[in-house]
């Protein structure tokens, strides 16, 4: 009913989306200012130039209202400037994957346009004769065939893949900066929850044909651009890149369980072997560290995705998550693209080192006093140095014990393509020390937590991403139990109706005699 | 007008209470009745409309004499071979279903506003929660510009440290809140700060998800222990800030 009532909401979203206001309405400034100074002023500042001490922690930045430069617009890619509506619309539904949220529980549309009248002020754009929204032509319906053409277009010439990547996330160029000299990636297409404005085709379009003001993202309806794309090829793509959200690496909340399958014999040690495919993948949120010195504020991964398998006596965890940098400290590219401080990329899994017996768990922030974890983490390597692993014990973030991973017989491998990082790590099922290692027992629900560092992104120590405490469950094997109890109960039923027939028309055959 | 069979009466019965059940609960309260309350209350159903339906020989006759006749009506052999073969195939299905595990998560119950300590230690010093009170809150009469821009400063506080999870709109719906379990408060909600006095706040605060009792489930909350990265004055405009945005207004011994 929750999922339902979502739906609601969302085709009401859409709906006023499309519909309501037809129009852009005036605003009146004085009452605007008003607004601005009680909801707006902590992170777009008094004077609208977004120097407060939130800016820096937020990533992307908060809008400078200085330099009239807004990334969402739907006015014609001549133009400079966003319309009214176009304002209204990034204040009332937000800018999903920023900090910015969507107004409209809180403010009527004419208060939003009070506020669009007020921030045009900070440019000098109150005066501006502003351009209306561009033309759309004939909207084409999604279709296979219509994707395929956009498909096609997406990569012919290289037009999009050159900065999107071959997979459409985001890898190829790297390094970009704005304008105003913040560092930009090109948009992961198949994580359309970050998309500034939507995953709708009528929203891509729009990107598509007027460009990101500000970055690097160019107007295909640009006539003098030589990757020029006209309206009917700009559906296409359109079409195309909201397909490509159509993964299963995305989060279902109600999904809290890594499920392992139980194999025969060895566990696999390629990432693309089929025995991966056919297990269920489950993925988290990841959010960046803010609960242990030195906080981080401004990540790069947002999600990761896990699957597992298991045999009699060993356990294998595949990891994935998109990364738009092979950070390989030494390496010369790697280098040039990274933050200052390049380090390596990063990934771990967290478990208690006791499966707990009540509800009781260590603290998710590594472990506690009473109730220590273990820590397997992978490292991708340097010039100098191979991929490795660390196995860590610890009681809490000061408490930690490093430990020979080999000891325990951990392996884990890393494997890095078109923007993604796949990463197996291994274990044999029973621990060496009863005291510091887990048993990974069949059946039980085990706490488990993972993290991620992105080493371009000065990702390193306790600045990296982590997820809270999800569960790992290693299958139990059912066997034939479901089956024999299934045979046994309709035989039940069917021999009690028969024998009760039976019976009545014995009693009858005897009545008649 | 021909009368309905006592059988039908009763499967229309039980079918309607249920269909209510779950029209009441999911659709006009937006709460979906949970699977072991709705079982606990059919069982009462069914076994009152059995109570009702046989309370007289008669009634009982009547009411199993569908049945029977199915069974022992020798010009029902039709319909008769159709419930054997359908009614066991249905019995073995729904056994083999509910014998698959679900592989579901444990059901986790959490305090979420634990009573709290008669007294806290916070920034290396004790605090009494009955007597603590916002040193700043005297403002809101004595002063009122002063206590404006305290909370504005509050709000400074808030928007660079707390939003991150609990959101620009204190709705708990922060960029990083679909990333937490348990979720982050949502402080508009009347179920919340509204309820509170300001020294449980300070408590919650200063001392964060480790500080909680334990049937609270201390190591699930990400809630950061904020006496590591704010001082005193700042978390007290914090609260200043958490009232004056949502309107609501503090718990306290000489108003309740």
């Amino acid at each position: 009913m929750i999922e339902k009532r979502n739906l609601f909401i969302l085709v009401v979203t859409l709906w006023t989306g499309f519909v309501a206001p037809a129009a852009a309405k005036s605003g009146d400034p004085d009452a605007g200012a008003e607004i601005y100074t009680q909801f707006c002023i902590h992170c777009h500042g008094e004077e609208g130039d977004a120097v407060t001490e939130t800016a820096d922690r937020l990533n992307p930045p908060p809008r400078d209202f200085t330099t009239a430069q807004y990334k969402i617009k739907a006015t014609d890619f001549e133009d400079d400037f966003p319309n009214d509506l176009d304002l209204f619309r990034m204040i009332r539904d937000g800018m999903p994957g920023s900090a910015m949220p969507g107004w409209s529980d809180v403010l009527s549309d004419q208060q939003i346009f009070d506020l669009v009248a007020y921030i045009k002020i900070f440019a000098g754009l109150e005066e501006e004769e502003l351009g209306p929204s561009m033309e759309y032509g004939e909207q084409i319906a999604i279709s296979a065939e219509s994707i395929e053409q956009g498909k096609r277009l997406f990569h012919e010439g290289d037009r999009c893949s050159e900065c999107h990547g071959k997979e459409g996330r985001g890898d190829a160029i790297k390094g970009l900066k704005d304008d105003a000299g913040f560092r930009t990636w090109p948009r992961n297409l198949t994580k359309p929850w970050n998309f500034r404005a939507s995953n709708d085709p009528k929203d891509i379009f729009t990107r598509i044909s007027t460009g990101i003001p500000g970055t690097q993202m160019p107007a295909f309806a640009d006539p003098t651009s030589d990757k020029q794309l006209t309206a009917e090829e700009r559906w296409h793509v359109a079409n195309y890149v909201n397909s490509l959200a159509k993964t299963e690496r995305v989060v279902r909340p109600e999904n809290t369980v890594v499920k392992a399958d139980h194999v025969n014999g060895e566990l696999p040690d390629a990432v693309d072997d089929p025995l991966w495919e056919k297990t269920e993948p489950s993925t988290f949120f990841l959010v960046p560290q803010l609960i242990g010195e030195e906080r981080f504020f401004t990540p790069s991964n947002d999600t990761i995705t896990a699957r597992a398998l298991y045999s009699d006596t060993e356990f294998a965890i595949l990891l994935e998550w998109d990364d738009r940098t092979k950070s390989i400290p030494g390496d010369e590219t790697a280098e040039k693209i990274s933050d200052p401080e390049i380090a390596e990329d990063g990934v771990a899994i967290q478990l208690p080192v006791k499966i707990p017996e009540g509800s009781e768990k260590p603290y998710f922030g590594m472990g506690d006093a009473t109730n220590p974890v273990t820590i397997w983490h992978w490292k991708s390597g340097t010039t100098d140095t191979p991929q490795s692993v660390n196995l860590i014990n610890a009681t809490g973030f000061e408490n930690i014990e490093q430990r020979d991973a080999a000891s325990l017989s951990i392996t884990a491998q890393g494997f890095y393509q078109d923007g993604t990082w796949r990463v197996i790590m291994k274990r044999p099922r029973s621990g060496v020390d009863k005291e510091k290692d887990i048993e990974l027992i069949e059946g039980k629900a085990i706490p488990i937590a993972f993290a991620a560092w992105d080493g371009s992104n000065s990702e390193q120590g306790s600045r990296h991403t982590m997820t809270a405490w999800y569960w790992l469950l290693l299958k139990p094997d059912i066997g034939a139990r479901p089956i024999v109890s299934a045979a046994f109960a309709g035989f039940l039923v069917f021999g009690v109706l028969l024998w009760w027939q039976r019976s009545a028309s014995s009693k009858r055959a005897t009545k008649d005699v | 007008m021909r009368k309905i069979p006592r059988l039908l009466q009763a499967v229309l019965v039980i079918g309607f209470v249920y269909a209510a059940f779950v029209v009441v609960f999911d659709v006009f309260l937006e709460q979906v009745i949970p699977a072991s309350l709705l079982t606990m209350y059919m069982f009462f159903v069914i076994a009152g409309v059995f109570m009702v339906f046989t309370f007289t020989e008669e009634s009982t006759r009547e009411l199993v004499a569908p049945i029977k006749a199915l069974v022992e009506d020798p010009s029902r052999k039709a319909i008769r071979n159709i419930v054997f073969a359908v009614l066991p195939l249905a019995v073995a299905a729904y056994t083999y279903f509910s014998t698959l595990p679900s592989y579901q998560a444990p059901v986790e119950l959490r305090s979420i506003h634990p009573a709290p300590p008669s007294t806290v230690r916070a920034f290396e010093k004790r605090y009494d929660l009955l007597t603590l009170e916002n040193p700043f809150r005297k403002y809101e009469k004595e002063d009122p510009e002063k206590f404006k821009q305290l909370v504005v400063e509050g709000g400074n506080v808030y928007t660079s440290n707390c939003q991150f999870c609990h959101g620009d709109k204190l709705d708990g719906k922060g960029p990083y809140a679909q990333g937490l379990n348990p979720v982050p408060l949502n402080f508009q909600d009347v179920g919340t700060i509204a309820q509170l006095q300001e020294s449980f706040l300070f408590w919650r605060i200063a001392t964060g998800g480790p500080g909680l009792p334990k049937e609270a489930t201390p190591w699930s909350s990400s809630m950061p222990v904020w006496q590591k990265f704010l001082t005193e004055d700042e978390i007290w405009k914090v609260i200043l800030y958490l009232y004056d945005y949502t309107g609501h207004q503090p718990r306290s011994w000489q108003h309740d």
